[in-house]
């Protein structure tokens, strides 16, 4: 009957946390292994989060809408039986000698058996033997940071936040690992900064060590203690150095600094309002300043795609190279095709007629399906074309891959693509059907435009942007007729790809959906 | 069942309900569990009814009279009388207000209080017989049980306790009058505790013991300590003599006794108390109907969680196997069955087990003694300070005795602590405290200690241990 704990897995290969969307379960609720104990988002999708245990639920850790970093505990779960435990009775010490000795022993209630135990005893104390149990920690494997090496809080909490992060019992069901070297990278890179923007975060403590005076210069300098970054770890505390306390205090008057300037800037702009009300400024820039108006909360799928878009954008420098398609041809064809498509089941979009063209052109152009390895300071050329699609969805722009859709038929496309399109709209799409891309192709023509400029999805090399197909005039024999024209903005990481690379490729594309039967020779 | 029975359920039953029953009950019901408690005797078992707290109350008489009578060297000069059957009645007042203050607790604590013997029907019900005649039986089922029934004395041949002459501890404790003579057979720490007391109050007492001094398990220079002030009482002590048996004789009785080499002794009294040690009791339960079964002395075996091997039956206290029969270990052992039973992270994980005798100077112990600490591997660092040295102790006039201080010499860590002196059953808590908390020798020392008391001694114990003594000569 022990109370477990089930820590929130790594639901997507190095995220570093996900906002917990919905539990299915309440405390006093018996739970089955595998049941779906509560939703998480993370990655840009839902993931459905299963009971490793069979047991009933005690506690609920964290809320609906709360952000979790992954390893925190955010349930616990009395279990059903405990074989394990029973396990640990204590073998009966061997009998004493003589009965008559056994009854004056007794009656000298002496030294408890515990006292000559092995010299191998760990040294820590109620409180924190309590919480290694409660963390399901083993003591006698804890390095004791204290004084001679007694095991404090710290120590047990570092060894429990271990041991998640090595072997968690249960993962997701829908999350498949990638594999590939490239992606690996990437994830690492991932986990890497999420780790760095957490010992930031940790700057805001509840405990702090210093020394007698560097609390009172912190309090001569007005600062907080627990806001100033810890210099190093002292019983598993943070333990913040003089210099530290300076260097923070500092930075603080420079912000402070800063402000007053943007402050009286804004302020200057007023000046005529202010003055002629007798309002203090300051009131006048807490009204207009961004204190104002409604506060949406950063998160969850809206800052993985900042997050994603802001790496690629400051990561690789883009170039967009814009141009125009006549696809007369490709409308017609698509028209002819189109029923003899439904009549199969399929619904034929344009999509799929792009996506051969591009594989085409890529084959063509492997730069363009390309990966840098910034690490190894390589580029690795895929050989796999694995096109994403990017759709809009309510909770934000969503890329479902198609793997391997260089081995795949015009309907095969289109039915793929559109089953997880549909998922992604429906939030139901797993983290490995979004991962493993190597080219892009969004299509913002279905909602208005002409141009754009794609961001990249990195680590991929290029992204395609669709717009809409418009009626335009062009000048055929000699005469200004009517034709479907489409256009295209070819977004590519210039480390990699030249403008020029990037105009025959674009060129390459055009090329086939401009005569839509050259698609049958790909 | 029988006709008309119908079972109540609850989620706990706690048979049994002294230091370690009624404490389990207590706190599973504070954890808002169903906790029904059974007591076939009296709220607060052995430790409040017939042992700890009555002995303790007769121990503060005696030693009051003793006092006031032996004071003539600080001018005091006085004749007490003691009135043993007013000393009695006092005694009693403290029992019934604590057993009392026990059956208020359980109650306000939503505990439901039931009278009678329990025996298991099976793993899952008990069959609790109303004492009296009339009083029927009723059947409880539960789904959690803890077997908290204790100890009772050991009687040994030769000597029945339904005899007049002859006492159990129990019986010594109800005595409205102070023997004349009295022979007290075991020199363990009841055999001593009452047998300074009733030295205290008058009677000239006779030990025998088997061994070859008291107190077995303690170390030598702690009982000597007590020996010695247990002759200056007078107390005649004989070693390595087995009492074999009794007869009335025309003034008074005479217990005979025997050595290894067969040869007999007799010593007159007018009463004998037989002290030689406590058995678990499990005999009257049925517990084999509810699939468990006692090893051969009686004892049940559990996990470090409590449970025995029915895993939703616990034991806490006197019947469990390889602990002392201590109620601080009953009542911790309660709080940790009633907490796993809520679910709760537990453990009976203590360090170190304090244990006090109410001797004369009084004994308190925790932890390792040197010679445990080095068979379990240790170097043991050893700091000792006499009370001989302690201003306070000297202001009391009991300066017999000592602080002693066990750690390793390596760390520091504080592995035990023997004090024999004035107060030691108080001043060994602080001891147990730092050894459950990992503290060091540094630690200890490093604490300011209130001047001038005895717990100074502790202080100076750990200083002296480090080299760093003030108040006596580094070792």
């Amino acid at each position: 009957m022990a109370l477990k704990e089930f820590k929130l897995p790594d639901v997507g290969e190095g995220v570093a946390e996900g906002e917990l969307v919905t539990w299915h379960v309440a405390p006093g609720d018996e739970v089955t292994e595998d049941q779906v104990l509560a939703e998480v988002e993370t990655d840009k999708a839902l993931v459905d989060v299963p009971s490793p245990f069979n047991g009933t639920v005690k506690e609920l850790l964290a809320e609906e809408g709360e952000v979790v970093p992954v390893g925190n505990v955010i349930i616990t779960i009395q279990e059903d039986g405990d074989d394990e435990e029973a396990a640990e009775t204590a073998d009966a010490d061997a009998e004493e000698t003589a009965d008559s000795d056994d009854a004056q022993a007794s009656d000298t209630g002496g030294e408890s058996d515990e006292d000559s135990g092995s010299g191998g005893r760990v040294f820590a104390p109620p409180s924190v033997r309590r919480l290694a149990r409660e963390l399901g920690v083993d003591l006698e494997s804890v390095d004791g940071s204290g004084p001679s090496g007694r095991v404090t809080e710290g120590d047990v909490r570092a060894a429990a936040e271990d041991d998640g992060s090595e072997d968690e019992p249960s993962g997701p069901r829908s999350v498949q690992s990638n594999g590939k070297s490239a992606t690996a990278k990437r994830d690492e890179g991932t986990s890497a900064s999420a780790s760095a923007a957490a010992s930031a975060e940790s700057a805001d403590r509840e405990q702090t060590l210093a020394a007698p005076a560097t609390r009172a210069l912190a309090k001569e300098e007005g600062v907080d203690l627990n806001a100033v970054p810890a210099t190093e770890m002292r019983d598993g505390e943070a333990f913040v150095s003089p210099e530290a306390v300076q260097e923070y205090a500092q930075a603080q008057r420079e912000a402070q600094a800063a402000d007053a300037e943007a402050v009286s800037a804004e302020a200057d702009a007023g000046t005529a309002t202010a003055e002629a009300t007798g309002e203090p400024e300051a009131a006048e820039s807490a009204e207009t300043g961004p204190g104002a108006g409604e506060r949406v909360p950063y998160k969850g799928v809206r800052k993985a795609i900042g997050d994603q878009m802001q790496r690629s954008k400051y990561t690789a420098p883009h170039v967009t190279h814009h141009d125009e398609v006549d696809v007369t041809e490709l409308v017609e064809l698509r028209e002819r095709l189109k029923p003899v498509a439904e009549e199969r089941g399929s619904r034929l979009t344009y999509m799929p007629f792009v996506m051969k063209a591009v594989i085409a052109a890529l084959k063509d152009f492997p730069y363009l399906n390309s990966q840098l390895d910034e690490e190894n300071e390589e580029i690795v050329l895929r050989d796999e074309y694995n096109i994403g699609v990017a759709a809009a969805t309510d909770a934000g722009l969503l890329v479902p891959v198609v793997h391997d859709a260089d081995r795949k038929g015009m309907l095969e496309l289109a039915d793929e693509m559109n089953e997880k399109v549909e998922k992604a709209r429906n939030r139901k799409i797993s983290p490995g059907e979004m991962r493993g891309g190597t080219f892009t192709i969004t299509n913002i023509g279905g909602i208005g435009g002409e141009y754009a400029t794609p961001i990249i999805n990195y680590p991929e090399v290029a992204i395609l942007a669709l717009g809409a197909i418009k009626d335009k005039p062009r000048v055929i024999d000699g005469e200004v007729v009517p034709r479907k024209v489409l256009t295209l903005s070819l977004s590519f990481d210039h480390r990699i790809v030249d403008g020029a690379q990037g105009a025959r490729f674009t060129n390459r594309v055009k090329e086939l959906l401009e005569d839509p039967k050259l698609l049958v020779l790909e | 069942m029988v006709v008309g029975d119908i079972a109540t359920g609850t989620d706990l039953l706690v048979i049994g309900a002294g230091p370690g029953g009624y404490v389990a009950a207590i706190r599973a019901a504070q954890k808002g569990i169903d906790t029904t408690l059974v007591e076939k005797d009296a709220y607060g078992g052995t430790c409040l009814n017939y042992g700890c707290i009555p002995s303790k109350a007769l121990i503060t008489g005696a030693d009051l009279a003793h006092e006031a009578g032996n004071a003539e060297e600080m001018g005091i000069h006085a004749d007490p009388v003691v009135d043993m059957s007013q000393l009695r009645d006092w005694k009693s007042g403290v029992v019934d207000q604590l057993t009392g203050g026990v059956e208020k607790l359980c109650k306000a604590n939503g505990v439901n209080l039931v009278e009678g013997t329990a025996r298991f029907k099976d793993e899952n019900a008990v069959r609790i017989a109303h004492g009296g005649e009339g009083q029927g039986s009723e059947t409880i089922e539960f789904e959690h049980c803890i077997i908290a029934t204790g100890s009772r004395v050991i009687q040994i041949p030769g000597f029945d306790f339904g005899d007049e002459p002859v006492w159990s501890s129990r019986d010594a404790l109800e005595a409205d009058t102070v023997p004349e003579r009295l022979v007290v057979v075991g020199g363990g720490y009841i055999g001593m505790e009452l047998s300074t007391t009733f030295a205290k109050l008058g009677a000239d007492v006779t030990v025998v013991e088997m061994l070859d001094d008291i107190l077995p398990g303690y170390e030598s220079d702690v009982a000597r300590v007590v020996r010695k002030r247990a002759e200056d009482l007078g107390i005649d002590m004989h070693f390595g003599e087995g009492a074999s048996g009794w007869r009335d004789e025309d003034d008074g009785i005479m217990v005979t006794t025997e050595t290894e080499d067969g040869e007999e002794n007799e010593y007159r009294a007018d009463k004998v108390l037989v002290a030689v040690g406590r058995s678990p009791v499990t005999d009257t339960m049925d517990i084999e109907s509810a699939g468990l079964e006692a090893d051969d002395r009686g004892f049940l075996s559990v996990d470090d969680r409590r449970r025995t091997d029915v895993e939703h039956i616990y034991a806490v206290g006197d019947v469990v196997e390889d602990t002392p029969m201590l109620a601080h270990v009953a009542s911790k052992e309660g709080i940790v069955a009633a907490e796993h039973i809520a679910g709760e992270p537990v453990a009976f994980d203590s360090q170190a087990v304090p244990a006090a005798v109410f001797t004369d100077p009084e004994i308190g112990t925790v932890g390792m003694t040197e010679a445990d600490a080095e068979e379990a591997g240790f170097t043991p660092v050893v700091g000792q300070m006499p009370f001989r040295a302690s201003g306070r102790a000297l202001t009391t006039n009991h300066a017999d005795g000592f602080v002693r201080v066990v750690a390793d010499e390596e760390s520091g860590f504080v592995l035990g602590a023997q004090i024999v002196g004035p107060e030691a059953s108080e001043l060994i808590a602080e001891l147990a405290f730092a050894i459950e908390m990992g503290a060091t020798l540094e630690d200890v020392a490093s604490t300011i200690h209130t001047h001038p008391t005895l717990a100074e001694a502790v202080m100076e114990a750990a200083e002296n241990a480090l080299g760093q003594a003030i108040h006596t000569l580094n070792r």
